[in-house]
């Protein structure tokens, strides 16, 4: 459709104040509406018109989007630095791209805004490796997907990251499924994904729990689950073992481009000469193309919020459980209940489009629209359960596929984009594929060869709670801090959390540190366990208590010292006053 | 494997109580605490207030828990610190525990047990607050930890939300130690601390107290900015249109304690919806496995420290007298309408504990309360109270009567009376119950 079609289809349909253009080969929407919906509604209604991809610049009235939150930290400490590889963003995508990369004996940097790698949308799902039937046959997505998920069986064991592989069930209770059965299995089948059609009763041998009124279920036996943040961080020191940079609390601010050539990246501390950059931004990565001005494609944030239940509950679910809902329009896959691999039930997620990226508050009716949709899937489950909840963006473009693709207009960049679901199970086939184009543009400028030393495996921080009881002995007779329960809920020791603390990607905060171990991720939600673990991080790496946060910027824990705190009783003693 | 006869799971004043009593009875007894030091939470509640009833004395916390602790040390009552139990199961007629700390794995076996784990509070997940997730939002007792045990104010500007002992206790440390509290928000009509703690905490201090109020968001993506507080109607729902945004760098939860039973709940103990604790009899025994005791507040949460030591006590005493061949017959203790909750919740009519420490509270505020407890249709005791609150829990000893047999029927009820009518309404109110 040509740019003036369109632009008449959503004056029609959408507002008379958008004007539409074309950019390269996008199209660029502008103007003003009222609401964020029409925002939306004109970006979908523009995507795959004949256009390479949407720029969707429309505003909405009276509504002041903030910028993009970022680290306080100045300083010149990357002042003239120079890599052969600039990734930006660490989440799965950037961190598993700079895992395979660093088979190359290159200079490669990674930069995050945040003080820890994977903190936005990598840490903010459900975690589920999905097999890959439901994007649609031919797209990126179902590519990256099916063979993602196959991946992780060796990529589990070399970043020794625990990873279940017990499969999905999808329960229906109308017979409208029989009609649409016949499109399963063709999909399925094109996807190259595995199905199962189980009546109600062999579908209570997988989960016995299951309740409500059930005709069947389709079984895909592929699906599996991980932990999205220990997968993250796993590749992040992988990626850190075999050589790599990683630049925390740094921000990417402009990009100097000159004859389709990325000359300079410019930071908070200061400015970086890469010879290709990779441009992993998450939901940010169309203002990172924009900065290159090679932007394609918009993000647009859909929200979504989860909720965790009580380990206590974990035995009444082994796998994931949802129920098929017939709705075209829906983009999530509906959600449903999760054992996770550390043992809890996590219900959700929901899916609104709403317009901040970094917006992670809950609301009271996202997480009752959850749990009134899920919880009664499975006996024995009650609100009483819920130990916390949190909410997620996903960096959705308009023609929800992914983009994995170097640029066409700026020759020493790569975009990795639009990596929303099924982007946890797409990731370790995404990063292979990256290496791959990357070593390619590098190679217009420098000779590349592979590392002869490059080591695939990493080894994570014991899991001591599910140790044998001997072998458990045996840790704790090598290192008695093992033995030191600090999380009561969770059962972790002070070992780990040591162990947390200087890791090849050092965790500096509580959540940090939550994340790596799961201290404070329990049904008293750290209430017990922070200031113990304050303790451990203020001896381990002499950090003032004061100076002790909970994430990135200005979350400290701890206001000032009492009027009568120790350190200042002594201050005085020694002054000789009393 | 190394061999007890009676295990206390905590070194708190309930398990403190217990182990001595146990030892005391000539029982070789274990105490194992998680912590590095005896005293539970005791050990950072340094305001005073503690052992009135059982010193007559206002003691600090660590003052109280010290008298216990030199007992405990004078006695040689055996005390593991900093040492974990990670499963716990029985084991023919005697219970197997595995242990944890610094020295390893190790197990022990034990006839009885004592379970004296205490309370954790409810976080602001569990009472549901929605927002962002800054640092600055804490629980009282963390709070509390913060600011006695290591010295440190965890914030300058401070609302409290849910009027519990703990948070009206802090909203004062906070305020000594120079923060500003902007108030004490409760979403009940009817504040839930001892009436002592109102005055001395909040009156005297000029806080103020907001009820039928409740923070409804929190906002700040780093650390706290504001809260967002709504007026809340009876049914504890927020009020649209009501909502006010007062700033904030701290946000104190003190919305409710909850037993710590996961130890109870792995060996299958029967639990008490109301008490969240497991059912017991009058020598606190599981009504459901013999030799499992519990006391203090994993049984239910107490008001004041003087009844978790005697609960600790009555624990201990029965964990160290108790055979697997001990008899038993159950009754259950039938409460009124009004009735939280009563512990025991059981008698066992073989048990020769013929002397009841009862506990109790009730659901909603009652004036001119009666406190009558009847076996079948005879009244065996009854108790006047000015008023009745569910935030003070109340104590009532008795004597079972002799005649009691394995099919009484005990029951237990409360009732407002009016004065003038105080006859009549009682009587009707009997006839009810017998209605019924």
């Amino acid at each position: 459709m040509r740019v003036e079609k369109i632009e008449s289809l959503l004056r029609k349909k959408v507002s008379k104040n958008i004007v539409c253009s074309e950019f390269h080969s996008s199209i660029v929407l502008e103007g003003e509406v009222d609401k964020w919906d029409d925002v939306i509604r004109a970006g979908k209604l523009a995507a795959d018109k004949g256009y390479k991809g949407v720029v969707n610049r429309i505003r909405v009235k009276g509504l002041e989007i903030p910028k993009m939150k970022s680290p306080t930290v100045r300083d010149g400490s990357l002042e003239g630095k120079k890599f052969d590889v600039l990734i930006i963003g660490g989440g799965i995508i950037g961190c598993s791209i700079a895992r395979e990369i660093s088979k190359w004996d290159i200079s490669i940097a990674l930069v995050d805004k945040e003080e820890d790698v994977g903190t936005h949308t990598s840490s903010r799902n459900d975690g589920v490796v999905h097999p890959g039937i439901v994007p649609p046959p031919g797209s990126k997505k179902a590519f990256y997907n099916v063979r993602g998920n196959k991946m992780y069986t060796r990529i589990s064991k070399e970043l020794d990251i625990k990873f279940n592989r017990k499969g999905s069930l999808v329960l229906y209770d109308s017979v409208y499924i029989k009609m649409i059965k016949p499109l399963i299995i063709r999909r399925a089948r094109r996807n190259g994904v595995k199905v199962h059609f189980l009546n109600v009763e062999q579908a209570k041998e997988i989960e016995p729990n299951i309740t409500g009124e059930i005709r069947g279920a389709f079984f895909l036996p592929d699906t599996g689950v991980l932990s999205p943040y220990k997968t993250t961080i796993a590749y992040a020191e992988n990626a850190a073992q075999n050589g790599v940079k990683f630049f925390l609390e740094t921000v990417v601010k402009s990009m100097e481009v000159r004859n389709g050539k990325i000359i300079s990246v410019d930071t908070n501390r200061g400015k970086i000469y890469p010879k290709v950059v990779i441009n992993a931004a998450g939901n940010f990565a169309d203002e990172v193309a924009n900065m290159a001005g090679d932007q394609f494609f918009t993000i647009h944030p859909r929200k979504g919020e989860e909720v965790i239940l009580d380990k206590k509950k974990g035995w009444l679910l082994n796998s994931i459980v949802s129920k098929l809902t017939i709705n075209r329009r829906s983009n999530t896959k509906g959600g449903g209940l999760i054992k996770t691999v550390d043992g809890n039930i996590l219900i959700g997620p929901n899916a609104y489009e709403q317009p901040y990226k970094e917006d992670y508050t809950t609301t009271p009716k996202g997480v009752d629209e959850v749990l009134n949709k899920h919880l009664h899937t499975i006996k024995g489950l009650s609100k009483n359960d819920v130990i916390t909840y949190f909410a997620g963006t996903r960096a959705a473009t308009y023609e929800e596929d992914f983009i994995v693709e170097k640029s066409e207009y700026v020759q020493n960049l790569i975009h990795v984009a639009g990596i929303q679901s099924p982007g946890i199970a797409s990731a370790p086939a995404i990063a292979e594929d990256v290496e791959k184009m990357a070593v390619k543009v590098l190679r217009n400028y420098m000779l590349v060869k592979k590392k002869s030393n490059w080591n695939p495996t990493r080894k994570g921080i014991p899991l001591v709670n599910s140790l044998p009881y001997e072998e458990r002995k045996r840790l704790i007779a090598q290192n008695p801090d093992y033995g030191v329960i600090i999380c009561r809920c969770e059962e972790i020791s002070k070992g780990e959390i040591i162990d947390a603390i200087h890791s090849a990607i050092p965790a500096k905060s509580l959540d940090s540190i939550k994340r790596r171990v799961g201290a404070g991720m329990g049904r008293c939600q750290g209430g017990f366990c922070t200031p113990l673990i304050m303790k451990i991080i203020h001896e381990e790496s002499g950090m003032n208590m004061l100076k002790i946060r909970k994430k990135g910027g200005e979350s400290y824990i701890l206001r000032e010292e009492t009027k009568n705190s120790l350190r200042r009783i002594k201050a005085k003693e020694k002054s000789g006053e009393r | 494997m190394k061999s007890y006869d009676v295990v206390v799971l905590g070194a708190g004043p309930a398990g403190l109580a217990a182990a001595i009593t146990s030892n005391e009875n000539g029982s070789k007894t274990l105490v194992i605490e998680r912590e590095n030091k005896p005293g539970g939470i005791l050990k950072q509640c340094i305001h005073d207030g503690f052992g009135v009833v059982r010193f007559g004395q206002r003691l600090s916390g660590p003052e109280y828990a010290y008298k216990f602790i030199k007992e405990a040390k004078e006695k040689n009552v055996e005390m593991s610190f900093s040492s974990f139990v990670t499963k716990i199961k029985k084991s023919g007629e005697k219970f197997e525990l595995e242990l944890v700390n610094s020295m390893g794995m190790e197990k022990v076996k034990t006839k009885s047990i004592v379970l004296a784990t205490g309370c954790r509070e409810r976080t602001a997940k569990q009472v549901f607050i929605h927002g962002s997730r800054p640092a600055g939002v804490y629980t009282a007792g963390t709070a509390q930890y913060f600011t006695n045990i290591m010295g440190y104010l965890p914030g300058k500007e401070c609302a409290v939300l849910g009027s519990g002992d703990i948070g009206l206790i802090m909203a004062r440390r906070l305020t000594l130690e120079g923060a500003k509290v902007i108030g004490v928000y409760e979403a009940k009509p009817e504040p839930s601390g001892l009436k002592r703690n109102l005055i001395q905490c909040l009156d005297d201090y000029s806080i103020p107290l907001y009820l039928s109020h409740t923070i409804t968001k929190i906002f700040g993506d780093e650390r706290v900015e504001a809260v967002e507080i709504s007026e809340v109607d009876k049914g504890m729902k927020p009020i649209k249109g009501t909502e006010k945004i007062v700033k904030c760098d701290t946000v104190i939860l003190s919305v409710g304690l909850i037993p710590e039973n996961e130890v109870a709940e792995s060996l299958g103990l029967k639990m008490d919806p109301s008490t969240k604790g497991p059912l017991v009899d009058q020598d606190l025994m599981s009504v459901n496995m013999g030799g499992v005791f519990s006391c203090g507040n994993s049984l239910h949460v107490n008001d004041l420290v003087d009844y978790v030591s005697e609960s600790g006590e009555i624990a201990g005493l029965g964990a160290s007298r108790y055979t697997p061949v001990r008899k038993t017959h159950l009754i259950p203790l039938n409460k009124g309408k009004n009735l939280l909750y009563l512990v025991p919740q059981m008698i066992n009519v073989k048990s020769k504990n013929k002397k009841v420490i009862l506990y109790f509270r009730v659901k909603s505020t009652t004036k001119n309360a009666e406190f009558m407890a009847k076996l079948g249709n005879r009244e065996i005791l009854k108790r006047r109270y000015l008023y009745l609150r569910p935030a003070e829990m109340k104590r009532i000893v008795f004597d079972l009567p002799s005649d009691l047999s394995d099919d009484s029927e005990l029951s237990f009820e409360v009732w407002e009376v009016n004065r003038e009518r105080d006859h009549m309404h009682s009587v009707s109110q009997r006839m009810r119950v017998k209605n019924r």
